[in-house]
């Protein structure tokens, strides 16, 4: 763990302070200004990921530090999950917005990096875009599987939806992100490495991921909500899924593969 | 749901829960054993019962047949599958069996500068295969991203990355000195003419990248060194650092020719993302000739079931699109639009 003494660490700090200024100010029952200064962090981690952009000269989603630079931008997937679907977990969020920038601001190498003959190609953001998106709203959808399985419910006068039905309608989100990502990954392994499918541990482990996706619907749809806490527990089993792919594959010398690069 | 739809549901669940598992395994067992064991009579039997199942599926529930995203997601997964199982090394020897058909499955060519080639290794490194039509190599270009750096680091761990520019003088502090670089050096070698040696950077064929340095230490003391980029350890027991010299490839590029009846059929310059199609073949950049950059190396590839694999991935990503976020939205836009 080292603490970064650059213009680039000071952004995610303050960003990581905004975001948890606004966690503590909502538990506060300070909601607006807790959205105000959700709304600060969001546009310091803005800030910080153009500013990476500048000094790196290609779109900053090359490696775990870049990547989890993007997942700080979580502010508008929290707005749009309350204001279109009716799900809560707003103060949440902030919190997951603090705790994704912990690993980019403490524990991730900064060192820019001049991108690979494999990442040349006009595939690299959507495919990585894609899936750093259906990886944040996934995380919301596990956040209400949680909330399910603790047996928590939103307050009757908030107009919310219960965990149980929230993690469904993030999921239905997410999934497609999650499908895209997966093909778009494929089809650029073919222009790339000749194979559409490599049977790499990366792509094995995202295949993992999306299938746990797909194994919840499947479930959902044979018995509806008849076992919620199933439902959540299939939800949560997707997170873990994901979070393997994303940082233990990535991580541990027991995947090796064709996307080292991005550790 | 009847008994009958609900155990074809169960199996369902049951193999994409096998299958979730099976990636796991696989995961564990890295890519290239992974890859063999897919192919193996127990895996290809699965492979086939999660086919047949989806179709049953599209037969037994009207369901996935009247909603539209519904129908492309299953129809799009018997695509993917069956055309995977299509161009695979199987799929291959089937068709030769079935319509004669003997094209090459994935191999690799090596072709020199100038030269012409059109046989193919294949996978197991044992055959060789002749492909229809000849690959000829113009010139094979590596290209580096500028500049290269010299990377310094002390033995306490403290480290320098200065890019190498020419007669730029860098200071590593009172402890250290300055560094400066004189020279670089493409193809580096030593000639000995007389009694004298000289170091030249040789125009010929070859690459022995190198830079020369200057360190001037605290005290004046000036010493000139050669820092290699392909022989690591340039320390010296009373140095106060390593240096290393790294160039970062930006592009391999490959200029083909396809050959066929003695004319040319098609030009391409073939870099990674960029491969060369031609007569039902894919031509992948590969690898090429580290030592000298004389040959590259290219992965032939046949596009056999591809369309059908592809035409699996739209109608995947068309039918979860529109099932779970479209069919929502568009009603709502034409009711707001009314």
């Amino acid at each position: 763990m080292e603490i970064k003494y650059t213009i680039q660490g000071l952004l995610i700090y303050a960003t990581i302070a905004a975001y948890l200024s606004a966690f503590v100010t909502s538990l506060l029952r300070r909601a607006k200004t807790g959205h105000i200064l959700y709304l600060f962090g969001f546009a310091i981690a803005v800030f910080s990921f153009g500013y990476r952009w500048y000094h790196v000269r290609h779109v900053p989603l090359q490696n775990l530090f870049e990547v989890f630079l993007c997942l700080g931008m979580i502010y508008p997937v929290s707005l749009f999950c309350r204001r279109f679907l009716r799900v809560g977990g707003y103060s949440a969020d902030m919190l997951i917005g603090a705790i994704v920038l912990f690993p980019a601001g403490f524990v991730f190498n900064a060192e820019p990096q001049q991108l690979p003959p494999a990442l040349q190609s006009w595939l690299f953001t959507p495919h990585v875009a894609v899936y750093m998106l259906s990886y944040i709203v996934m995380a919301k959808a596990t956040f209400q599987a949680i909330l399910q399985l603790a047996g928590k419910a939103p307050n009757p006068g908030e107009n919310l939806l219960g965990p149980e039905q929230a993690t469904y309608r993030i999921i239905c989100i997410g999934f497609p992100l999650l499908t895209l990502g997966l093909i778009l990954g494929s089809y650029w392994g073919k222009k790339a490495w000749g194979d559409y499918w490599g049977w790499d541990p990366k792509e094995l482990w995202s295949l993992a991921s999306w299938l746990v996706y797909v194994g919840y619907f499947h479930f959902r749809y044979m018995f509806g909500k008849k076992h919620p806490n199933i439902n959540s527990s299939w939800a949560i089993a997707g997170m873990t899924a994901i979070i393997i792919t994303l940082l233990w594959v990535n991580l541990s010398r027991l995947f090796p593969g064709l996307h080292s690069y991005a550790t | 749901m009847n008994k009958f739809r609900r155990a074809v549901t169960w199996v369902a669940l049951a193999l994409i829960v096998f299958l979730l598992f099976l990636s796991i395994y696989g995961a564990f067992i890295g890519a290239e054993r992974a890859k063999s064991l897919v192919s193996r009579l127990p895996v290809v039997a699965y492979w086939s019962a999660f086919l047949l199942l989806l179709i049953l599926g599209l037969v037994v529930f009207r369901r996935l047949v009247r909603v539209p995203g519904l129908l492309l997601i299953h129809a799009g997964c018997v695509f993917i599958l069956a055309g995977a199982m299509w161009s695979s090394e199987k799929g291959h020897q089937i068709q030769k069996k079935l319509f004669g058909t003997d094209k090459i499955t994935t191999g690799q060519m090596r072709i020199h500068e100038g030269h012409s080639d059109n046989r193919v290794i294949l996978e197991d490194n044992k055959q060789i295969k002749e492909l229809p039509f000849s690959i000829e190599l113009k010139d094979f270009q590596i290209e580096y991203y500028k500049p290269a750096y010299l990377h310094i680091q002390t033995r306490d761990g403290q480290g320098w990355r200065i890019p190498v520019e020419i007669d730029t003088e860098f200071p590593l502090g009172p402890e250290f000195g300055t560094i400066k670089i004189l020279r670089a050096f493409e193809n580096f070698k030593i000639t000995i003419e007389g009694e004298s040696r000289k170091i030249i950077d040789d125009p010929q064929p070859g690459s022995n990248p190198a830079v020369e340095v200057q360190i001037t230490s605290p005290e004046g003391q000036v010493t000139n060194r050669y820092v290699f980029e392909r022989f690591g350890g340039h320390a010296r027991p009373e140095d106060k650092f390593a240096l290393s010299y790294r160039r970062v490839i930006s592009d391999y590029i490959s200029q083909l020719r396809v050959i066929k009846d003695n004319k040319v059929a098609a030009e391409k310059d073939i870099e990674v993302n960029h491969p060369l199609s031609f007569g039902g073949y894919h031509f992948y950049q590969h690898s090429y000739d580290s030592e000298a950059g004389q040959y590259t190396v290219l992965m032939v590839v046949s596009n056999t079931g591809l369309g059908v694999v592809y035409a699996g991935y739209w109608m995947l990503c068309t039918g979860v699109i529109w099932h779970l976020w479209l069919r929502h939205i568009v009603p709502r836009i034409k009711l707001k639009n009314k």
